[in-house]
């Protein structure tokens, strides 16, 4: 009887601590589940217009010295896309593919512009480089200002009517199409839709 | 009235906890500047003394830790540890109150980010009374090897445990970020 009673004690301790180091991997891998599926849109920093908010209006001129506005009403009833970037970050370069095919895709509704500052020599190379001379690139510390830009690559979408739609920290594709989803939704971001979501299925 | 622990159980709680203690008087040292800074944003003492009660709290850990492996010292070591605990759950709980959630409680080492929350102080809590019993009289009972099985499946069960019970108080405030159940 004692013999039975230490085999399953033991036994039992065994299967014990098999449970409760089952138990702490599951946990871990909740942590790991909590690292990737943390922010899908834009990273919204908190400077600058937000959404909802008139974009200021600027007059500036572009690369090949033509003037162009940014902000108030735009006369061809157009949206734009203010893209920040800069030489030497090297991922607003992988970006400027997706930008071109962005252009060309929703070219009826929205005007691409490529918005940087410093020297101008510095940004020679880089403009020749990759061909941007003819694509909006517009060289003006005030325009980064203005937006209160910090980090990079940082893009802005203004509406038709020069009101700020949505603003981010876009690092990819996702993040750049989570902008326009924004405009459409009419949600600044994509934690706010999912909040409003909520909302809309509790009253339901 | 008294109660008398199991010997064997006594050693099993002696040893998670002197484990515990001494794995977080580890980090604390090993990244004493960032221990420091967590202690100083608990804003309870001026910003001069922080340094020196940092010392203080890591090296008092790395004491009792050692002091509850040494079989003489148990009931000593054990009522430190409750005073410590007290100390950390008194910090915490006056924060709480204060309203400041957000600051890391500096338990958990400087990469596991940690807001403070109403389950540290019941872990500590629980963590108080582990202690407390440490200091219970043993009831003198001769070891077989049985106690042997008991005493390390024993310790490894609450060594993985703490950790699972730690790590989902650290998922809790991320559940709640991401706008799922409120648990």
């Amino acid at each position: 009887m004692i013999d039975a009673l230490i085999v399953s004690n033991v036994l039992l301790w065994v299967l014990v601590i098999v449970l409760s180091g089952v138990v702490l991997a599951l946990v871990r891998q909740v942590g790991v589940l909590h690292e990737r599926v943390a922010p899908a849109g834009a990273l919204v920093l908190g400077d600058g217009p937000r959404a909802g908010e008139p974009a200021p209006v600027l007059e500036l001129e572009d690369w090949n010295g033509r003037s162009l506005r940014i902000g108030g009403a735009d006369p061809g009833g157009r949206s734009t896309l203010l893209f920040f970037l800069s030489p030497s970050c090297p991922v607003c370069k992988t970006l400027l593919p997706v930008l071109d095919s962005v252009r060309s895709a929703e070219d009826r509704w929205l005007r691409v512009l490529l918005a940087s500052d410093g020297p101008r020599p510095e940004h020679e190379d880089f403009v020749r480089e990759q061909g941007l001379s003819e694509r909006g690139y517009i060289l003006s510390s005030a325009l980064g200002l203005a937006y209160r830009v910090g980090r990079l690559p940082y893009a802005v979408l203004i509406d038709e009517g020069g009101v700020v739609r949505a603003t981010g920290l876009v690092n990819s594709r996702e993040h750049l199409e989570s902008l326009f989803e924004a405009k459409e939704r009419g949600a600044p971001s994509v934690q706010d839709y999912l909040e409003r979501q909520r909302g809309e299925r509790r009253v339901a | 009235m008294s109660f008398d622990l199991d010997p064997a159980v006594r050693i099993a709680l002696r040893l998670s906890l002197a484990l515990l203690l001494l794995a977080a008087s580890h980090h604390k040292l090993r990244e004493f500047e960032a221990f420091r800074s967590a202690m100083a944003n608990y804003r309870l003492l001026p910003d001069r003394w922080t340094r020196v009660a940092a010392a203080g709290v890591a090296s008092g850990e790395l004491a009792v830790g050692i002091a509850l492996l040494a079989p003489g010292l148990t009931r000593a070591a054990a009522g430190a540890a409750v005073a410590l605990l007290a100390l950390y759950t008194a910090a915490i709980a006056i924060n709480l109150i204060r309203g400041r959630r957000d600051i890391d409680c500096g338990c958990a080492g400087p990469r596991a980010r940690r807001p403070l929350s109403g389950g540290l102080v019941a872990r500590n809590a629980v963590l108080m009374l582990v202690a407390a019993a440490c200091a219970l009289p043993a009831a003198g009972r001769p070891l077989v090897w049985l106690d042997g099985v008991t005493l390390v499946a024993g310790v490894t069960v609450l060594v993985f445990l703490y950790g699972a019970i730690d790590a989902s108080l650290a998922h809790a405030p991320r559940l709640r970020a991401l706008g799922g159940s409120k648990a």
